[in-house]
């Protein structure tokens, strides 16, 4: 392009005083940002919310080994905002209820997605952008528990409140609890407490257990969660193998265990390590063994649909835990599950479920404090008890933890033949009952943190 | 002495040194491209919204400049890839994550403590891997941030808190001042500006001709009685320096050490931004560092989960067609339209501009 030099032409010159504009325009945003304080903080995060709507974060992994978890925690996580603005699904059975089905204290619902690529690093950056950029008044969502804890953080640091997604380890409401996150999965504190007494039933009270763990925080917490509960029945723990993140080669620690005077076999494994191990175990003849004149068990302490799906004929018969599963009767699942049956197609899985009650809960905890405040409906939702979330009984989310309380299921995988639908996967041998798996605050330490963020 | 244009051909030490007027020119430069570099990125906050960014995307940008141009003093000049850059970034990132959570809050402290673990740590690793060239060096260094990975999450993870981070850390602050927002982005800008100009420096000293004429023929040069073997490792500890600088500004910035700050990705990472922007050139580098990191936070949200498959197709994109990175992009345009080259293109490996008689080719060694 050629250009005769004479001066400013207008064009160029209405470009320009544009630019100045928009350059005007967006600086006073960062000096001023939080010039509205209220209430006892200086600022919360991205309070106050102008205009009609408000935005929700919608923070799952997209890419990385828990994928396929993300992908259907944002088809729930999506239904949800659906429900929150016109009505729909859990609305119908929750109490207490304050959502009207049009939105929350008079918005629109919209969400703004980040991936957290199963990397607490990634994970932290993406919810930094969705709150800096997107103002996001609330995220949640994820797997693993390392990408858990850290936003938690973060979320305490931006004075944003952070509803958790899939996340087992104790460390999450245990030593790392933070007052901006809330978690409603269980822990493996509560798998231990429900499965222990199931597998000293079905399997006799003097076994002797080999653990395979994966080396990583989540994978200690399960097998310090399941050794204390089965040496409480009288199990002896007589090995713990620790096993790379992600290996796909077993047999050098199954060997190991064929040695050991082991009789169970416990997989302290998750996604594709389970898939892997199990597996491998069965290909080793595990499950055709008998030692101590008694048959070897294989027990997954933390079972998902993609574990069971993936493993196939292997899991027929051996026990886990779940947080949730689709077959549950009650009004709240049931609601929850043709809303999402008729969205999707298929139904949804524990890691859907989750995020799913996380986000309305959390709109629902705004609607009841009236304001979207945070410290306001953080106290809302401390010690606050609801029903109709898709257990059978009542439900508390603990003020001094976070940590929310409500039946777990005890299943074992479901024989190929014994299957109505290829998500038909899982048998519950049985529900227990919230009081059982709820465990004094003083179990583990830690500190929630100010009201105010920092 | 005078240069002609049969020594630039034999590949041999370019030999600035006596293209005095050359020199003269980039001294007459330097101002111009400092004061326009520190402008640019000290607007950032004003200029990143307007693109779809934020605040902290900008800080971010800035914290991997640094990196990348430490990245680029060892590779760009000297022309040693090293794969393991990541033990720098991530063993500062966890002196830094150590002085937090159980000594000091103070930033000053901590910063001390994180240079000072980088110099040990680069020491050790260039002592052992600065003995090869080439891959050897590349695998050596890998291997020596894949070791230091192991140990963060094996025997050291009742320190380090293993797969999920350094947590409960303290918030740093400089005398009572909170590193948070624009403070610690005006801080890494700074240093940023700071690190540029004495890489610019650097670049333009007799100690840049050494570490360019390494890269050119380092035997040739041992040979005129140079100890090759010093300005090496001097290269290597100043371009560790630079990685150790950003760990320590990432926990600073954010009071959480990921074990993905240790991890070869990161390694990885360095290098392709260092490849997209432009290799030896200083802001090609911290170029690429914003394009990967503007593409990995933003332009990830808009494309959803297909966003790595974009990304590494605009990588192999621009080593097919771009080879020189996006700063190369410019050197096309400029010949495009009809003006002659007169630089040697030394972010190129393969590839060289040979003056003739007949005007500028291209050529492949």
């Amino acid at each position: 392009m050629t250009m005769t030099k004479k001066g400013a032409s207008r064009r160029s010159v209405l470009r320009g005083s544009a630019a100045l504009a928009g350059t005007a325009l967006v600086t006073p945003h960062f000096f001023v940002k939080n010039a509205w304080a209220q209430g006892e903080c200086a600022t919360v995060g991205n309070f106050p919310v102008e205009g009609p709507t408000v935005t929700f974060g919608f923070n799952v992994p997209m890419t990385g080994a828990y994928a396929d978890e993300g992908a259907d925690q944002l088809r729930a996580l999506q239904l949800a905002q659906k429900h929150i603005n016109e009505g729909g699904g859990i609305l119908a059975t929750l109490q207490p209820l304050a959502l009207t089905g049009q939105g929350v204290l008079g918005k629109q619902v919209v969400h703004v997605t980040g991936d957290t690529q199963t990397n607490p690093d990634a994970a932290r950056q993406s919810a930094r952008r969705m709150i800096e950029r997107d103002g996001v008044i609330m995220f949640c969502g994820g797997s693993s528990s390392a990408t858990a804890v850290t936003r938690q953080y973060l979320a305490q640091e931006m004075g944003i409140v952070y509803m958790h997604g899939l996340t087992h380890a104790n460390e999450t409401t245990g030593v790392d609890r933070r007052r901006y996150g809330f978690r409603q999965f269980f822990n493996t504190h509560m798998t231990g407490l429900a499965l222990g007494p199931i597998l000293a039933n079905e399997y006799g009270g003097d076994r002797a257990a080999f653990h395979l763990t994966a080396d990583y925080n989540w994978g200690h917490s399960m097998s310090g969660s399941i050794k204390d509960a089965t040496e409480a029945q009288g199990w002896n723990t007589v090995g713990n193998i620790a096993t790379p993140l992600g290996a796909t080669d077993y047999s050098q620690f199954l060997v190991s265990v064929l040695n050991s005077d082991a009789d169970v076999l416990i997989l302290n494994h998750y996604g594709n390590d389970m898939v892997n191990s199990v597996t491998q175990a069965v290909q080793f003849g595990m499950r055709d063994l008998q030692k101590n004149g008694r048959d070897v068990q294989i027990v997954v302490p933390l079972y998902s649909r993609l574990m069971a799906r993936g493993a196939g004929d292997n899991v027929e018969g051996v026990f886990g835990t779940t947080n949730w599963n689709w077959t549950k009767d009650n009004p709240g699942a049931l609601a929850f599950v043709s809303a999402f049956e008729e969205e999707y197609g298929f139904p949804p899985s524990q890691a859907a479920h989750t995020a799913y009650v996380q986000c309305i809960l959390y709109a629902n905890a705004c609607e009841m404090a009236g304001t979207f405040y945070a410290p306001e409906v953080i106290r809302t939702l401390e010690g606050m008890t609801y029903s109709g979330d898709g257990y059978d009984s009542e439900s508390l989310y603990r003020a001094e933890d976070h940590q929310s309380f409500h039946d777990i299921l005890v299943v074992r995988g479901k024989a190929p033949s014994a299957r109505t639908s290829e998500f038909d996967l899982l048998q519950i041998v049985d529900t227990v009952p919230r009081s059982v798996v709820e465990y004094p605050i003083d179990t583990f330490p830690g500190e929630l943190g100010e009201y105010c963020p920092a | 002495m005078s240069t002609t244009s049969d020594d630039r051909s034999a590949g041999g030490i370019a030999a600035p040194a006596g293209d005095r007027g050359g020199i003269l020119e980039v001294f007459k430069r330097e101002p111009v491209a400092l004061a326009a570099f520190t402008i640019v990125i000290f607007s950032m906050p004003l200029w990143i919204p307007v693109l779809g960014g934020y605040e902290g995307l900008a800080t971010l940008i800035v914290i991997w400049g640094i990196f990348v141009l430490g990245f680029d003093i060892l590779l760009g000049f000297t022309g040693y890839l090293s794969f393991g850059h990541a033990a720098f970034f991530g063993g500062a990132a966890y002196v830094t994550g150590f002085m937090y959570r159980d000594v000091s809050d103070n930033v000053i402290v901590a910063f001390v403590a994180s240079q000072v673990g980088t110099l040990i740590l680069a020491v050790v690793i260039g002592l052992l891997a600065m003995r090869r060239t080439g891959i050897y060096f590349s695998i050596l260094t890998l291997a020596f941030a894949e070791m230091l990975f192991a140990a963060a999450l094996s025997i050291f993870a009742p320190l380090t808190g293993g797969y999920d981070g350094m947590t409960r850390l303290q918030e740093p602050n400089l005398f009572g001042v909170k590193m948070d927002g624009l403070t610690i982005f005006y801080i890494a800008a700074a240093m940023l500006a700071i690190g540029y100009a004495m890489a610019l420096r650097l670049r333009n000293s007799p100690f840049g001709v050494m570490l360019r004429a390494i890269k050119e023929n380092p035997m040739r040069l041992e040979y005129t009685g140079i100890n090759v073997w010093r300005y090496k490792m001097a290269a290597f500890i100043i371009s560790a320096h630079y990685a150790g600088v950003a760990g320590f500004l990432m926990v600073t910035y954010e009071p959480y050490v990921a074990t993905k700050f240790l991890h070869w990705s990161t390694s990885g990472e360095v290098v392709i931004m260092s490849v997209i922007g432009g290799v030896g050139t200083l802001v090609g580098p911290i170029i690429g560092a914003g394009f990967v990191l503007y593409f990995q936070n933003v332009v990830q949200a808009v494309i959803g989960e297909q966003w790595r498959l974009i990304l590494g197709l605009v990588f192999v994109f621009v080593v097919a067609f771009l080879p020189g990175g996006f700063v190369d992009l410019a050197r096309m345009v400029w010949k495009a339209t009809g003006n002659r080259l007169r630089a040697r293109r030394h972010n190129v490996p393969d590839m060289e501009l040979t003056e003739t008689k007949y005007g500028t080719e291209e050529r492949l060694r």
